[in-house]
């Protein structure tokens, strides 16, 4: 590298080069700045054996401490996966109706800026890995975690009537550890990043909730058992979906005492923006037209009365006619499976104009 | 170079028009023209302007009845004949039926210009805003365009129409018709009575089919050719606005039985409000059909999958044009100096109708009527206030 330059130069050279280098965003593919990959199933006529997660967690985009821990942890590979498919899904269900729908086009520039958008991304995938990292721990698909023991409640009751809390404690400690945030950090992009990824697993948080379950005689709730599960990951998609509407631009200003930079709202909305608050930096464009954050919305499927207006952005729609196959007129039959007869509904179907 | 000095003869009148159209902002006037160029340079000029000026007389339009102030019906008492002829915008069938029916014309101006307006607040959100742009040509060369705007124009023009001269008949303003005729609707209750004097539908119909396809039915074109397009486009688009009205029609009753009670009530046939129409068309605008020309002369569907137009929808061949910059050839304004809306997402909003050029901010003093107070008898007294709001003008 760099021939014909003196030895001191060389050095100086490789010396900011690493410093650099360090200073870049260690994070998880899902949060990072490379695109997420949807990566296909493992194939399932390979024999098992205990080294099949060694191969996945090459395959996903991690930094060598995070490959470096997937490689200790069998189920971690696993897990991942099912938390970007998690996410994934969840997204675009959220986006449904909205003229970015979380489609896997133009992500990687997304994540390049900071728009309202990248932050729900930033934050839904925190939510659905640490949704899926205690899931995980309590299904017995990973070495290091088992429920939750938590002092608190009696799990060990629990767990003689079968039931496994869902292990939040290590899903977050393991999070912290994986992701690598860095607390201090004064790039204005990372402080805001750092911030959702927060959001997002506190939203895992406050799913948490106190489920029990009545064994007393004859099935009355005399005694019974109590222990904490997570909400479905469809509330906690809502919550974030929620914070996404109501999400706090921010700039970053010096504290003037501790000399740290901190984030500030903007002056007239008072306070800075609480914890559970998404913040994002700058105002996302109208996703209208096929740019390279977006494919656009020209071919969207929507609905004439509610969506086509705001979705088609004043392009007006098509309207096509479909012929549906349903199962209607169904009965059970003795014993015990389900006859359906087949009936053809004609519907409309409406498609937003490409120009 | 020897100056031209031309023969103290009649400039055709449509040279100097033509001239003033064209060179608007040049302070010069024709004879000054004349003086400094050299006498071929001139026949040249004057050639070419007589050339061009042909087809942008060919732009004005039946529209223009609603701009220029019109035509008060003791006029036509008075030598009515040269009224017709000075109309401009009118082809040459619609002259014809312009002095057969020199009282409808008044009727027609106000359609179209209740046409307009509706557009103008269909259309009031949007980049395009259905602005007019002069008085003969009315909207410009945009209209030359056989965009989706252009058929929602016409088919509301149209629909205007066939209101104000129902209107007209039922109000008796016109001599060649009267009170509705229209047979009783079968479902109606047999104890109702059909009479009143409903609008009568069927004649404004017939009327503004005449009058309107009047123009685009006198010309051929070749087969397969632009034109041709374009006629059968504005002839379904004009279909398609009558029968907008047609179709929201309605049957309203009185009741005046004993003491207003319904026991006895009569019903007539009675035209939409046009607020109505211009919602149905502008649904009809939003699932308007491209359509191409085969190789037969006919208009087809461009893709196949989606639903055929019936003759309630409207059709268009050109894609629109971009309405975002001011562009002279294609006639659009662009919408720099439009307001708009920071709060919304939709095409009001400051991002998409400002194009992403940004918008500036501006503190404007409106003023409203505030404290209204009824006093007897019988007027409303209000106060006047002056708010000051901000608003947001594109780039």
């Amino acid at each position: 590298m760099w021939p014909g330059l003196p030895r001191t130069a060389r050095l100086l050279r490789a010396f900011v080069l690493c410093v650099l280098l360090s200073h870049t965003a260690a994070y998880f593919g899902l949060t990072g700045r490379e695109p997420l990959v949807f990566l296909p199933a493992p194939m399932s006529n390979e024999p098992p054996s205990g080294k099949a997660h060694l191969k996945q967690c090459e395959q996903l985009t991690l930094t060598r401490r995070q490959k470096r821990l997937c490689r200790r942890e069998p189920g971690l590979a696993e897990t991942l996966r099912e938390s970007v498919r998690l996410s994934l899904l969840e997204c675009r269900y959220q986006f449904r109706n909205e003229r970015w729908n979380c489609s896997m086009d133009g992500r990687g520039s997304l994540l390049k800026r900071g728009f309202k958008e990248t932050a729900f991304l930033l934050a839904i995938s925190s939510a659905a890995l640490s949704h899926a990292l205690a899931k995980a721990c309590s299904s017995g698909r990973m070495e290091r975690c088992t429920c939750d023991d938590s002092p608190d409640l009696q799990h060990r009751e629990a767990w003689q009537w079968g039931v496994c809390g869902d292990n939040l404690k290590y899903s977050t400690k393991f999070l912290k550890n994986f992701l690598g945030q860095k607390r201090a950090s004064k790039d204005l992009r990372a402080q805001i990043d750092t911030h959702n990824i927060n959001v997002g697993i506190r939203a895992v948080k406050s799913g948490l909730k106190t489920t029990c379950k009545c064994h007393g005689v004859s099935g009355s709730c005399a005694v019974r058992t109590c222990w904490k599960q997570l909400s479905p990951f469809h509330d906690t998609g809502r919550l974030l979906k929620y914070r996404y509407d109501s999400a706090v631009r921010v700039l970053s200003v010096t504290n003037a005492a501790t000399g740290e930079a901190e984030l500030t709202g903007s002056r007239r909305q008072g306070l800075g923006p609480r914890p559970t608050d998404l913040v994002y930096l700058e105002d996302s464009p109208s996703f209208c037209r096929p740019s390279r954050y977006s494919p656009g919305t020209g071919g969207r499927p929507c609905s004439k009365d509610t969506s086509c207006q705001s979705l088609c952005c004043g392009r007006g729609y098509n309207t096509a006619l479909r012929h549906t196959a349903l199962s209607c007129h169904c009965q059970v039959r003795w014993c015990c499976h389900v006859e359906c007869q087949t009936c053809l509904r004609e519907e409309e179907v409406y498609t937003c104009k490409q120009h | 170079m020897t100056v031209c000095h031309l023969p103290a003869v009649d400039i055709p009148e449509l040279w100097k028009t033509s001239f003033r159209m064209l060179l608007p902002h040049s302070g010069l006037s024709f004879s000054a023209f004349t003086t400094i160029m050299d006498c071929r340079h001139l026949v040249i000029t004057i050639t070419f302007l007589v050339f061009f000026t042909q087809a942008v007389v060919e732009a004005t339009s039946w529209w223009s009845l609603a701009m220029n102030p019109l035509l008060i019906p003791e006029a036509y008492i008075i030598g009515a004949q040269p009224l017709c002829s000075q109309l401009a915008g009118l082809s040459q069938g619609q002259k014809k039926l312009c002095q057969l029916y020199q009282d409808h014309m008044q009727y027609i101006g106000e359609g179209a210009k209740t046409g307009i307006k509706e557009c103008q607040y269909q259309f009031r959100n949007r980049r395009w805003n259905c602005s007019t742009v002069d008085n003969s040509s009315v909207f410009g060369r945009v209209m030359q365009i056989g965009s989706r705007e252009t058929a929602f124009t016409y088919a509301i023009s149209a629909a205007g129409v066939v209101n104000a001269v129902s209107r007209a008949c039922r109000e008796g303003e016109l001599s060649s018709c009267g009170c509705s005729r229209a047979a009783r609707p079968k479902d109606l209750p047999r104890d109702w009575l059909w009479g009143g004097c409903g609008d009568n539908l069927n004649y404004g119909y017939r009327f503004s089919k005449e009058f309107v396809d009047a123009r685009e039915r006198e010309k051929t074109y070749q087969k397969g050719s632009y034109e041709s397009a374009r006629l059968l486009m504005n002839l379904h688009n004009n279909e398609a606005g009558r029968r907008a009205v047609s179709d929201l029609a309605h049957v309203s009753c009185k009741c005046h039985g004993v003491s207003g009670s319904c026991s006895l009530k009569t019903c007539w046939l009675q035209l939409a409000d046009f607020r109505k129409v211009g919602d149905a068309l502008k649904e009809k605008y939003d699932s308007a059909t491209v359509m191409k020309l085969n190789s037969r002369g006919k208009l087809v569907q461009v893709n196949n999958k989606f639903n055929s137009p019936t003759n309630n929808d409207l059709i268009y061949i050109d894609q629109s044009p971009d309405y975002c910059v001011s562009n002279e050839s294609t006639g659009s304004l662009g919408t720099t100096g439009r307001l708009c809306n920071k709060t919304s997402e939709g095409m009001d909003g400051c991002e998409l109708m400002c194009c992403g050029r940004g918008y500036d901010q501006y503190k404007a003093q409106v003023v409203e009527r505030c404290h209204c107070k009824f006093h007897w008898c019988c007027y409303v007294k209000c106060k006047k206030c002056t708010k000051v709001v901000d608003q947001f003008v594109c780039k």
